[in-house]
């Protein structure tokens, strides 16, 4: 387990920044629990956790750390950084870009399928294209993230069985992918 | 195997009796006192003078070689040709490693500059799409505007053919009419169920 270098660091935000938009600067200062939160790279996952947990667990050997705090994502091979479903609490509240799915889109969608117009309850205005977003139950849970397929006025025009946005995560994934989702 | 055999032993044979007769003219003018064993080696060495000074030879030219070592610097090669390349010479007085980031203030600086360039971008793309929507708002109402001045058009001389048509029947029945002046108009028969 180690801190992030500067590379890491920006590529990690770049790929923050893109469903959360301003709110992420809250990641780092959020003191209203008065704990600080750190980044942590252990093998190549990147977890968010809290700072003492993390001084903590300098007492463990990194070959038997298994995970800890709050996984994020990991980077690949190639250096890109990509997000797991698990950072989905994290990016949810300082969303910028929502859309929100009615009940009969939230299968599909858990089921890993994209985000369809007939499925769209409502979005957020001025979405551009391929930007990322956050999907949302209409009762404001939060079920996964993923792409905008087109601005928000293309999407208006589209035919109900035009996909409006393209699937990154998903909450189903907590099944489907229960077998290599925590592992290293 | 023959003729290789033969001049082998030739060759032998010539340097026997060449070593005999140097032999014989070195004890003439060797000294008295050397043993025979001592004088064949002296003769034997004595064709191999010229070996002799070869070695020394050999030893000066290496003496005047190791003087001969330039530097680098001394030789004044061009930086171009040297075997590193420019890129890969890393700044001196540099720590060597990964260089963490951890303190909140950095996080935050990285963090600022990454979020202005995301949103420069998304500006971007906003603006560019609301734009590219004006105009294809601009070329729908203009398309609009167009078809119905098309269709209104087409109305008119569609009505124009009419009002031609009818006034040329009118024209045809006054003419009719004219002869037959004015007859009581026939009522027409009606059928009507229920």
């Amino acid at each position: 387990m180690r801190q992030l270098t500067e590379a890491e660091t920006k590529t990690l935000f770049e790929k923050l920044a893109t469903y959360c938009g301003k709110g992420i600067s809250n990641l780092i200062t959020d003191s209203a629990s008065g704990d600080r939160y750190v980044f942590r790279l252990q093998k190549d996952r990147v977890y968010y956790v809290r700072e003492k947990l993390a001084n903590l667990a300098t007492s463990v050997h990194r070959d038997n750390l298994l995970s800890l705090g709050t996984c994020l994502g990991k980077f690949t091979k190639t250096g890109k950084f990509r997000l797991h479903i698990t950072a989905l609490p994290i990016i949810a509240p300082h969303s910028r870009f929502k859309i929100w799915v009615k009940s009969n889109g939230e299968m599909p969608f858990m089921y890993g399928g994209n985000v369809l117009k007939a499925h769209v309850g409502r979005w957020t205005e001025d979405i551009p294209e391929h930007q990322g977003v956050v999907v949302l139950s209409m009762n404001d849970t939060p079920l996964g993230f993923g792409v905008s397929a087109r601005s928000t006025a293309e999407a208006r025009r589209l035919d109900p069985t035009g996909i409006v946005a393209f699937r990154q995560a998903d909450v189903g994934e907590y099944l489907r992918e229960e077998d290599t989702l925590f592992t290293t | 195997m023959a003729p290789t055999k033969s001049p082998k032993g030739s060759s032998k044979g010539k340097a026997k009796s060449a070593g005999v007769r140097q032999s014989k003219k070195s004890t003439g003018s060797a000294p008295a006192g050397i043993s025979k064993r001592k004088q064949k080696s002296l003769a034997l060495a004595k064709p191999g003078g010229a070996q002799k000074t070869k070695s020394k030879s050999l030893s000066s030219s290496s003496t005047t070689k190791k003087k001969r070592v330039y530097t680098e610097k001394e030789l004044d090669i061009p930086k171009l040709n040297g075997i590193v390349p420019a890129g890969i010479v890393k700044p001196k007085g540099q720590k060597k490693g990964k260089k963490f980031v951890d303190d909140p203030e950095s996080l935050i600086a990285i963090m600022s500059v990454v979020n202005a360039e995301k949103e420069g971008r998304i500006e971007s793309k906003i603006m560019r799409a609301r734009q590219l929507e004006e105009v294809r708002e601009a070329k729908r109402k203009e398309a609009e505007k167009r078809g119905e001045e098309k269709a209104a058009k087409f109305e008119d001389t569609k009505k124009g053919l009419k009002k031609r048509r009818k006034s040329k029947h009118e024209d045809v029945e006054d003419v009719d009419n004219e002869a037959p002046a004015e007859k009581p108009k026939k009522q027409r028969k009606r059928v009507s169920f229920g």
